[in-house]
């Protein structure tokens, strides 16, 4: 499950394109970590509002952003809630923003376990 | 490559602070914005030092990329400034449309920092080249505003023939000088010596103003070549630069249209005590013509028999009188009235010449 959750080869590029910082790319991450909170609270509020215009936008920045660090399960479960948002029509809503929570946490628990274990 | 200053627009922190990392460690300066509001904001603000490329984002809050582009295309002072698009994984159609709208590349979110180097360094280097050539072309407008400023003062020195001829394409070989039958007329004051001496400079001045302004709008008015003028004198000269068939007749029409004209003026001076009157010299012969003078101070002058003629004619004018050359009279002899005025014998001249005065133009049109 891990392995799905967190692609090492996104993670090993960013570090190759900062030139193997380290701790930049923790600061980074801890970036990350802020700015998926602030996007997963907005997809929660746009799903109790039902409100799927609401949506496109957290739910493109977090897409993004997931995809960037190596979160690609993530990432997919954000661009396929994008593109319905876009649509106008959510299916599951509130169930699909609920499991992208659950995959963020699992996110952010493979990162600092990473980290942990250096 | 010469660092530069990059503007990076990205409404998540993550892009912000990877692509700033990024562009930091190949030597350029940033600047960041969260938006397109803020990008344009920072852009237009007077005491922001200008950017040279544009990173921009797509989705954003309170302006997209779209939006920002849209009005960084339609702003003169930031239409030139090159934006790079950067994307997600799946946007390639909203690449394409941003290229549409004049963006001038696109780069992936997490790029390698040698492809970011190249790209900005290319749009760098295009925008540079934009620089210059709007730098050239404004130094051009500049010149250009130069040439016409000086062509207008210039004809406000010289006759308009020979402004013409300075500004036009085969103004250089006429300067340097041309052989062409001219009519050459030569007018001048009696009594002017004696008036200048009796009257007060303020008087003088104040006179010659007033001649002046009667004088030479009629030379303009029969398209003569001013050659000079000084104090009462001055020469005017016809068929150069522009070429006139019926030069006599015209030469003649203004002599005879000055005297129709100084009349007024000469009456009016008859009142305050002064007997001022004009006397004209008319001859027709070759002349070479062209830049006559030394370096930093040319005129466009004539030199030749019939121009020393029409001196001499002046000369000998009585008050009112306008004396042509038999040459003259012979182009000229179906539009005038003349009186014979004797065979002179004139300073420079070996033989006798035989001498027309003018007193009338037969017809008041000029012959076509």
């Amino acid at each position: 499950m891990s392995e799905a959750i967190l692609d090492p080869a996104a993670f090993a590029h960013l570090l190759a394109i900062t030139g193997d910082d380290l701790e930049f790319v923790d600061e980074l991450v801890d970036t990350y970590f802020d700015d998926a909170v602030i996007q997963l609270e907005a997809m929660r509020k746009a799903a109790e509002n039902g409100d799927a215009e609401a949506l496109v936008r957290p739910a493109h920045s977090l897409k993004s952003s997931s995809a960037n660090i190596g979160a690609s399960t993530l990432s997919e479960a954000c661009r396929s809630l994008e593109a319905d948002g876009r649509t106008g029509v959510v299916p599951d809503f509130a169930g699909r923003v609920t499991d992208c929570e659950a995959t963020f946490a699992a996110v952010r628990s493979a990162l600092l376990a990473e980290r942990a274990s250096r | 490559m010469i660092g530069g200053r990059v503007l990076v627009v990205d409404d998540t922190a993550f892009n912000r602070r990877l692509l700033v990392r990024l562009l930091t460690s190949i030597g350029h300066e940033t600047l960041e914005a969260e938006n397109g509001r803020e990008a344009l904001a920072l852009l237009r603000d007077p005491a922001v030092v200008p950017v040279d490329v544009i990173l921009l984002d797509i989705v954003m809050p309170e302006m997209d990329g779209y939006e920002a582009l849209e009005a960084l295309k339609a702003d003169p002072q930031l239409r030139d400034l090159p934006v790079i698009v950067i994307t997600g994984v799946d946007e390639l159609a909203s690449v394409v449309r941003c290229i549409q709208m004049g963006a001038a590349d696109y780069l992936p979110k997490t790029v390698d920092p040698e492809i970011l180097r190249a790209r900005i360094g290319a749009s760098m280097s295009a925008k540079r080249l934009h620089d210059l050539e709007r730098e050239t072309l404004e130094q051009q407008r500049r010149l250009l505003a130069t040439i016409d400023r000086q062509r207008s003062e210039l004809a406000r020195f010289l006759s308009p023939q020979v402004a013409a001829l300075v500004s036009s394409d085969d103004g250089e070989a006429m300067l340097a000088g041309h052989r062409r039958e001219i009519t050459a007329m030569f007018c001048d004051l009696r009594n002017f010596t004696s008036f200048s001496e009796a009257a007060e400079p303020e008087e003088v001045l104040g006179f010659l103003r007033a001649y002046h302004g009667v004088m030479g709008p009629l030379i303009v008015e029969h398209e003569g070549t001013l050659e000079h003028f000084a104090g009462d004198g001055f020469m005017t000269f016809f068929n150069d630069p522009v070429l006139q068939p019926d030069h006599a007749t015209r030469a003649i029409a203004l002599a005879v249209a000055m005297r129709e004209r100084f009349a007024d003026l000469g009456a009016e001076w008859r009142k305050r005590g002064y007997v001022l009157e004009i006397g004209v010299g008319i001859a027709t012969g070759y002349a070479t013509l062209g830049r006559i003078g030394f370096e930093g101070r040319y005129d466009y002058g004539a030199v030749g028999h019939a121009i020393i003629l029409a001196a001499r004619l002046s000369g000998e004018a009585a008050a009112g009188e306008i004396l042509i050359a038999p040459r003259t009279y012979a182009a000229a002899e179906d539009a005038i009235e003349v009186q014979p005025a004797g065979d002179r014998q004139l300073k420079g001249f070996s033989r006798p010449i035989p001498v027309y005065a003018v007193t009338a133009m037969r017809t008041k049109e000029l012959a076509e």
